[in-house]
C-alpha cells in the first residue's frame, strides 16, 4: 500500500515540477515505482491518473507540437493545483475558521476541517482578537446530506420520497441547485424534473434515502440562485393590516413593516407570501390579533374560525 | 479513535496536505501534528516515513524531501514543489460558503467592516468553486447570545436572559443556572434552574433575546425534575404533515385519535387555534370547550367591527 502512495506522490511531484508535457515513456523512465511489463505499467498509470483526478488534481493532456502528431504528454499546472485566494489577512483566516468551526459535529464536519487545515497551511496567523467571540453553529441535517452536496457540485439528479402536506409519499426527481438553512431547518431547491418547475424541499420531510444519478451533459444552475428568494417569491408578496393588542402578539410584532399607535391596540402592516402561514400565526395569538385588510384574508380567517367552532361544538 | 481515512487514496490526500502544513509549521510537535490531521501518533510517523521516500525524479538525497522527526519535532526541507496547499474540493468550498454566510448573519450589526470582509471571501470562494448559486445559512439566534449562553453552561455561571415565551406571549427577564443545551424536535433549548420560578425550565435558544452572565447564589435545595404535564387527545382533519410537526408527533404514527402530552394548557389551546381547523381536540373537555369559546369570541369581534 505504501508503494502505491509513494508512486502517486512522486507522480504528482514530477507532473507539477515539469515546465513541459511529459510523455508516458518519460514518466515510466523517470518516476519511481513504475515496474513490470509495458502493459502493467500502462495499467498502473491509467489507474493512478484516475486516482489523482478523484482527489481533485487536474492533470492536463497535451503535446509538444500540435502540428505534428506527437505522443500525448501530461502535466499538472501549479496554478490549478494550488489554493489561490489572493492576498489573505489574519482577520480573514479568523473568519474562515469561524465558518469551518460552525460545522463541528454536523454534516460537513470533515470537509470543513480539511479546508481549515489547507487555510492554516497558507502560513498566515489567524487574528482571533480581530473578530468578536461568536460561535455560530450549523445543525445536523439529513443522513444523506453529502449526497446532495456532491450532486450539486457534479450536477447530478437526486431522487427521494417526499411527504406531501397530507402525508402522502411522493417520488421526486430533482436537479438540485442549492442548499440553505433557516430556523434550524435545511432546504434543498432545484428543478423538479416531472413538473419542470423550481421547487424547494425541507430535508426533514424527505422520507428515507436520497440517491443520485448521472445526467448526461449535466444541467445549468442559474447564476446567483437563492433558495430563500425563490421561497418567498417577491412578486407574490401582499401586505396585510392587522390590529394587535398593546404589549402582545410578539411574533407578529417582530415582522411588522409599520406600527401605528391606536390606544389599546397597535395597527401593524406585515408582508406575506403564503396566506395560510399568516392565518395560522394570527390565530395563534387568539384574541390579541385581528386582520383588518385585505378583505379576502379577513374572510379566510373567519371561515377557519367557523371550522374550528364546528369541530368543537 | 481516529476518523481519518486509511485507504490508499485517503492517505495520499493526507500526505499531499501534510507537506504544505509542515512547510508553514516548521518544528511542530509530532503530537499536535497528529491531532491536526486526526490520526494517531504512530500513523503520523508511518505517513512521514512514506513521505520521506518521495521527491523529484532522480530520487537521490538531493531530490528527495528532507524530513526530520526523530526528536518528536517535525521539520521538512526540499519540498518546494508541494509546498502550496491544494485547491479546495467542492465539498470544502460548500462547507466554507455556508459557514461564512452563517458568520455574516451572526456578526453584530456594528461590525459592518467584518461583514464586508466575509462577503468578499464569499465572492472569492464562489468564483473558484463550481457552485454558481448562493448558499444561505440563517442563524436561529444572534451569535453574541449563543456565545454567552455556551459560556454560562461551560463555566456553570448564572445567566440573565430576556426571554420571549411564545405560549404565554410575554417577554420576561429571568435568571437561569444552566445545566446543559438540549435538542428536542430539531430545536435547541437551554435547560436549567430558573431562579424566578425556582424550578427546572427549558428555554428555546431562538427565543432568548439578550443574555448576560451574572453571579448567582447556590440553591441549597435542588428542585425536583418532575415536569407538570397535561395529557390530551387530538385528531387531524387536513394538513396532516404540518399538524404532526407542530404537535411534535411521529409522522409514521399518524392515525385516528392521538394521545400525547404538553407542558401547558395554554400551549395546546394556541396550537389548536393556529392549526386553522386542521385539528380537533377530543379530550380533555375543558381544553375542548376553551378552544370553542375562544373561536366564538374572536368570530363575534370580527362580526361586530
Amino acid at each position: 500500500m505504501s508503494r502505491k502512495i509513494e508512486r502517486l506522490i512522486n507522480l504528482t511531484i514530477a507532473l507539477l515540477a515539469t515546465k513541459r508535457y511529459l510523455t508516458k515513456s518519460e514518466i515510466f523512465r523517470s518516476v519511481d515505482g513504475y515496474e513490470g511489463s509495458a502493459e502493467t505499467k500502462e495499467r498502473m498509470f491509467e489507474r493512478d491518473k484516475d486516482d489523482l483526478r478523484n482527489l481533485g488534481v487536474v492533470i492536463e493532456v497535451g503535446s509538444f507540437d500540435p502540428v505534428f502528431e506527437d505522443e500525448a504528454g501530461y502535466r499538472i499546472k501549479p496554478e490549478r493545483y494550488a489554493l489561490d485566494l489572493g492576498e489573505i489577512s489574519g482577520v480573514q483566516i479568523a473568519l474562515l475558521s469561524l465558518a469551518a468551526e460552525a460545522w463541528r459535529g454536523a454534516a460537513l464536519d470533515d470537509a470543513a476541517h480539511s479546508a481549515l487545515t489547507k487555510l492554516r497551511s497558507i502560513g498566515v496567523e489567524s487574528d482571533l482578537d480581530g473578530v468578536p467571540a461568536i460561535a455560530p453553529r450549523l445543525n445536523a441535517a439529513h443522513d444523506d446530506f453529502l449526497v446532495i452536496t456532491t450532486a450539486i457540485a457534479k450536477r447530478q439528479r437526486i431522487s427521494f420520497t417526499y411527504l406531501s402536506s397530507n402525508l402522502e409519499r411522493q417520488s421526486r426527481i430533482v436537479e438540485p441547485f442549492a442548499i440553505a438553512t433557516k430556523n434550524s431547518h435545511w432546504y434543498v431547491a432545484g428543478k423538479d424534473t416531472e413538473k419542470s418547475q423550481i421547487r424547494t424541499f425541507r430535508l426533514d420531510r424527505i422520507d428515507g434515502e436520497i440517491t443520485s444519478m448521472q445526467v448526461p451533459g449535466g444541467y445549468e444552475i442559474p447564476e446567483g440562485f437563492d433558495v430563500f428568494q425563490s421561497l418567498s417569491n417577491l412578486e407574490n408578496a401582499t401586505v396585510a393590516t392587522i390590529d394587535i393588542r398593546k404589549g402582545k402578539a410578539q411574533l407578529l410584532r417582530n415582522t411588522a413593516l409599520s406600527i401605528i399607535d391606536k390606544g389599546e391596540w397597535d395597527q401593524i402592516t406585515v408582508e406575506y407570501f403564503n396566506s395560510q402561514t399568516l392565518i395560522d400565526l394570527v390565530l395563534w395569538h387568539g384574541e390579541d390579533a385581528f386582520v383588518i385588510a385585505p378583505i379576502e384574508l379577513r374572510t379566510d380567517v373567519m371561515t377557519k374560525l367557523h371550522e374550528i367552532v364546528l369541530l368543537h361544538v | 479513535m481516529s476518523r481519518a481515512p486509511q485507504t490508499p487514496l485517503g492517505r495520499t490526500a493526507r500526505l499531499l496536505d501534510l507537506v504544505p502544513y509542515l512547510a508553514s509549521h516548521q518544528g511542530i510537535e509530532l503530537l499536535s501534528l497528529a491531532q491536526e490531521f486526526d490520526v494517531s501518533q504512530s500513523q503520523m510517523v508511518a505517513d512521514l516515513t512514506t513521505l520521506w521516500m518521495c521527491g523529484l525524479p532522480g530520487y537521490t538525497p538531493l531530490e528527495l524531501m528532507d524530513l526530520s522527526f526523530e526528536s518528536g519535532f517535525v521539520t521538512i526541507h526540499n519540498a518546494e514543489t508541494l509546498a502550496h496547499p491544494r485547491t479546495l474540493s467542492d465539498e470544502e468550498s460548500i462547507a466554507l460558503l455556508l459557514g461564512l454566510d452563517l458568520v455574516i448573519e451572526s456578526l453584530p450589526n456594528d461590525r459592518e467592516d467584518l461583514k464586508k470582509i466575509a462577503l468578499d471571501l464569499v465572492t472569492r470562494l464562489s468564483a473558484r468553486s463550481s457552485i454558481p448559486a448562493k448558499l444561505s445559512a440563517l442563524p436561529v439566534m444572534p451569535g453574541s447570545v449563543r456565545s454567552i449562553v455556551e459560556r454560562a453552561v461551560r463555566e456553570k455561571s448564572g445567566v440573565e436572559i430576556v426571554y420571549h415565551s411564545s405560549y404565554s406571549d410575554t417577554i420576561t427577564k429571568r435568571i437561569v443556572v444552566p445545566i446543559e443545551l438540549r435538542v428536542e424536535n430539531g430545536s435547541e433549548y437551554l435547560w436549567g434552574i430558573c431562579q424566578n420560578a425556582r424550578a427546572f425550565r427549558s428555554f428555546r435558544l431562538d427565543r432568548i433575546q439578550t443574555a448576560v452572565l451574572t453571579a448567582v447564589q447556590k440553591i441549597s435545595t435542588t428542585p425536583s425534575e418532575q415536569k407538570h404535564e397535561v395529557a390530551y387527545t387530538i385528531c387531524t382533519h387536513s394538513r396532516e404533515r404540518e399538524v404532526m410537526e407542530r404537535f411534535g408527533l411521529d409522522r409514521e404514527s399518524h392515525r385516528g385519535a392521538m394521545e400525547t402530552t404538553s407542558f401547558s394548557h395554554e400551549w395546546i389551546r394556541r396550537s389548536v387555534l393556529a392549526s386553522s381547523g386542521s385539528v380537533e381536540v377530543l379530550s380533555p373537555a375543558d381544553i375542548r370547550s376553551d378552544v370553542l369559546r375562544a373561536a366564538q369570541s374572536i368570530l363575534n369581534r370580527y362580526a361586530s367591527t
